[in-house]
């Protein structure tokens, strides 16, 4: 591993589910020599895409975990996490993210972009992440890769700009002109690997000129020397060009934009070398820390090696060579025999064996210094640990991780099932912060938890494959919340005389809702009327309550208790009386607090040809959403919904069929809502039975 | 201040009309000015005011996003609900937002048999049906009477009431009230005419209807920094 910053670039390669971003991974690593035959997605071959490294992902056509390579191209070192593509995996898209100091948007010229490429677009713009954007499949019938550049800005609202316009387009795609150096790039050889450069054609001078002419307008807002050399009307270098449209990346106020077709070998080496020429290596970049020590106070570091270490486990593995922790390392050098320490649980960590990974393959190395992105063996840790020097305690920020929406019940079929489930999920947990699993006694189950259908389905399907756990599964549940409506008052005494030591508390008080908190407890008893050492049994008595709601057993949230008043005895108040007292109180003071059940509510975006929009309108409503709005955009329409989680299983099949697989949707959590007076009652019924 | 039973009061009312709606079922209104002087925050007041009395409004854009235009919503509801102290904004918000569709359009692709098409698609299906339409962004001056008089026919057709920004540049000829000349050919058709006209800091109202009292012409001003209709004192 040589160690030149300037010459690193850790990208990630984002993008719509089907837009070819794994093809066009796998043509990066055949031309930067890292694999030595091409496989598609769906391989003919049975052999699949080298970064589709799970069975799962192979036959689905999705990449679900990210798998982290590295390539070399003209003397730089390219690490590539290969980002999955649903919106159910989000938490490994923005893990991602962080760890990346630039992206490749893959955007299919044929569909443009579409509400997960807006998604996508989002996590990237939280992170901060500058981007190229790279127009895939210009070989398919109906390709427009200008119609794709306005929907750029027009629905992503990026300064998108052609660095290149097409040779020819659908099946008469041959090449790109490269509005830098005005040349045409044609592809040959049998998989692309010859680049030959000539003159641009005839018929697109003209298109060329224009096109550069407004790109050089474009870039010449980010430098001063460039904008000199128009107004004097010196020869316009190509240097001058990148570093003004590099300048404008870097600062995300400039999106190049390149096209080709991954899968047909053409302009893949372009971007490539627009992934060197534009987007930042890791010094261009700041990355902040926690400093644990010093009431979490931002601290920049600095991409030296001589540094103390801070490195980052943004994904864990558990595959054919034991426990994989990838790493991305800010400062300082992380070596073999070295030791750091986990700053989460303030263990000490020594480091055993450092690899670099290339999809299934690795290679064993001595070091990974700051600005790289490695694997390191034997490591216990959980996702998005951080790893520091001894002696400091910086933390990377925390990932930003939602709550589970929906979960479900699984059981093994025998017992080496069960003991294979157990590691499956202790694996899976500390792969994945959003999903979540634990056990419920009174029904006997394992409950996993997660972010949608398919993210679960995924984790049970993984279980079967991966760990030969036969589990079956029960219907999919919601997870609703119980919450109140108004404020009320409570006043209860627990009093037991009956044989043995007495108990006795008096508790008075409201509760009342709060819009912000889940849980609010306030003790403004004056005067010792409850004693200052039975407050926490009440605290933890109420907090036991809101676990199981009095109505329907759901989680109680956004409750404040406030304790006004009480009594106590001398001798027969005890922790176990006021705890008493406080589970009275809460009956007491819930039953008239006009209780109500709450529901998750999904944002749905679904996209569909025009001729679909009323049906697909039609079966939104059906199932209790309310349409927010609807775009048309010419052929297809985007429709906005708000639906409750509830209404939202095996959507995708309806979905499916009414639309002849027209149609497409994403789905991600937007709020909590008041379940309507109808749907609560047959909740109720259902708890009842 | 309780929602449940809470009205918005239409602020145009003091204009001196007796209908809550201002415009009669079938009555078009159009709302005068030019860019960037407030006409969608007008007409996103009228809307929010229609949704409080349990009224559906269709937001038809020919510019702007989805979700543009839902921020535009969120923003002037969080105004008024300041104005008039509305507590629990965001179950009332949860409550009237139902009221509330927005489609947009590309202002190329837009056409009233287009419009139509849809309002069809919604209201055959039961999905929504407005009472009142609103139709922001569409260059009205390029064909005004034809659109004028298909618009008529679908404001009776759905019993709806239509609302519309005309938008005014600085250039054009304009009669004695700053109204455009080529508008004036057309005015006899509307219900109700607005304009916002900037003076100074302030952005008047005035109501250029034939049949509105003179004296109460000019009773309201856009508020700049909130964007909300006030009464001048």
């Amino acid at each position: 591993m040589e160690n030149e910053p300037g010459k690193i670039r850790n990208i990630g390669i984002s993008a719509h589910i089907d837009s070819g971003k794994t093809t066009l991974t796998e043509r990066i690593l055949f031309y930067t020599k890292r694999i030595h035959a091409i496989h598609d997605v769906k391989g003919k071959d049975g052999v699949g895409a080298t970064m589709d490294s799970m069975e799962l992902e192979k036959e689905r056509g999705i990449t679900i975990a990210s798998a982290a390579t590295f390539c070399k191209y003209k003397g730089y070192e390219i690490n590539i996490i290969d980002t999955p593509g649903h919106v159910d995996f989000t938490i490994e898209v923005e893990r991602s993210l962080r760890v990346l100091d630039g992206a490749i948007l893959v955007l299919c010229s044929v569909g443009g972009v579409q509400s997960q490429s807006i998604t996508v677009d989002q996590q990237m713009k939280r992170y901060n992440v500058p981007c190229i954007a790279f127009i895939n499949k210009c070989d398919r019938s109906g390709a427009n890769p200008f119609r794709v550049i306005e929907q750029l800005k027009e629905k992503l609202g990026h300064n998108a700009l052609a660095m290149q316009i097409p040779v020819g387009l659908e099946e008469n795609l041959e090449g790109v002109v490269d509005l830098v150096s005005m040349q045409a790039i044609y592809f040959d050889g049998d998989n692309g690997e010859i680049v030959r450069t000539e003159d641009i054609p005839d018929h697109l001078q003209q298109q060329a000129t224009e096109y550069r002419e407004a790109m050089i307008d474009t870039a010449s807002l980010f430098s001063d020397e460039l904008t000199e050399a128009i107004l004097e009307e010196e020869e316009i270098t190509e240097e001058l060009i990148i570093s003004a449209v590099r300048k404008g990346t870097l600062s995300r106020e400039l999106t190049p934009v390149l096209m080709g077709s991954a899968y047909k070998n053409k302009g893949v080496q372009p971007l490539l070398d627009a992934v060197t020429r534009l987007l930042p290596c890791p010094e261009d970049i700041e990355n902040k820390a926690l400093d644990m020590d010093n009431n979490e106070c931002t601290v920049i570091l600095e991409n030296d090696f001589e540094k103390p270490v801070v490195a980052l486990a943004f994904k864990l593995e558990d595959g054919s060579y034991g426990q994989l922790t990838y790493i991305r390392v800010y400062q300082g050098i992380v070596s073999k025999g070295t030791s750091v320490v986990n700053v989460r649980t303030g263990r000490k960590i020594k480091i055993g064996r450092v690899v670099r990974m290339h999809a299934d393959q690795m290679e064993d190395i001595d070091a990974i210094p700051a600005g790289y992105i490695g694997a390191l063996f034997g490591i216990d840790c959980a996702s998005g640990d951080t790893f520091a020097g001894m002696g400091i305690h910086l933390s990377m920020t925390s990932i930003f991780v939602p709550n589970p929406v929906i979960s479900l019940s699984i059981i093994p079929t025998d017992n080496k099932s069960q003991i294979n489930m157990s590691k499956a999920l202790g694996r899976f947990t500390k792969e994945d912060p959003t999903f979540k699993t634990h056990f419920d006694e009174e029904t006997n189950e394992t409950i996993i938890e997660g972010m949608g259908e398919l993210h679960l389905e995924v984790y049970v399907e993984r279980m079967r494959r991966e760990y030969s756990a036969d589990v079956t599964t029960g219907k999919p549940r919601v997870a609703y919340r119980e919450t109140i409506t108004k404020r009320a008052e409570f006043n209860y005494t627990h009093k037991k005389q009956t044989g043995g030591a007495g108990q006795f508390g008096r508790i008075a008080g409201y509760i009342e809702p709060v819009s912000d908190e889940e849980f609010i407890f306030e003790n403004n008893i004056k005067g010792g009327a409850i004693p200052t050492q039975f407050i926490p049994a009440c605290e933890k008595s109420f907090l036991n309550c809101l676990k199981k709601g009095p109505k329907l057993e759901f989680p109680v949230t956004g409750i404040k208790i406030v304790l006004e008043d009480g009594a106590s005895h001398a001798v027969d108040s005890s922790d176990k009386a006021f705890q008493a007292a406080a589970r009275g109180a809460f009956l007491e003071g819930y039953a008239k607090a006009g209780s109500v059940i709450h529901e998750p509510i999904m944002k749905v975006v679904v996209e569909t040809p025009t001729e679909f929009q009323g049906a697909v309108m039609k079966l939104l409503s059906q199932r209790r959403g309310m349409i927010v709005g609807s775009q048309d955009e010419g052929l297809q329409c985007v429709i906005e919904a708000e639906v409750p989680l509830a209404d939202m299983f095996g959507y995708s099949t309806v979905l499916r069929s009414s639309t002849q697989g027209k149609a497409q949707f994403t789905m991600e959590f937007l709020s909590y809502r008041q379940v309507p007076q109808s749907i609560a009652e047959e909740l109720v019924e259902k708890f009842l039975k | 201040m309780p929602t449940e039973n809470f009205k918005l009061r239409n602020p145009l009312k003091v204009f001196g009309y007796n209908d809550e709606d201002i415009l009669p079922k079938g009555g078009i209104g159009a709302v005068l000015a030019r860019a960037g002087i407030g006409k969608t925050s007008f007409l996103v007041q009228i809307a929010i005011t229609a949704m409080h009395g349990n009224k559906n409004v269709l937001h038809v854009s020919l510019d702007d996003s989805v979700k543009k235009i839902s921020i535009w919503y969120k923003e002037v509801y969080h105004h008024i609900s300041e104005q008039y102290g509305i507590q629990e904004e965001n179950r009332n918000w949860e409550r009237i937002l139902p009221h509330r569709f927005i489609l947009t359009l590309k202002v190329d692709g837009f056409s009233i048999p287009r419009l139509e098409e849809r309002l069809n698609d919604l209201t055959e299906q039961d999905i929504f049906s407005p009472d009142i339409i609103l139709i922001d962004g569409y260059p009205f001056e390029e064909q005004p009477e034809e659109t004028l008089a298909d618009l008529k026919r679908i404001a009776d057709k759905y019993s709806a009431r239509i609302w519309f920004t005309v938008r005014t540049h600085r250039h054009e000829d304009t009669g004695p009230d700053d109204i455009p000349v080529w508008f004036k050919h057309i005015e006899s058709l509307f219900d109700v005419i607005i304009q916002l006209k900037p003076d100074g800091k302030k952005i008047h109202v005035r109501n250029l209807s034939k049949d509105a009292l003179q004296s109460k012409k000019s009773l309201l001003f856009l508020d700049p920094s909130t964007m909300l209709l006030k009464e001048s004192k």
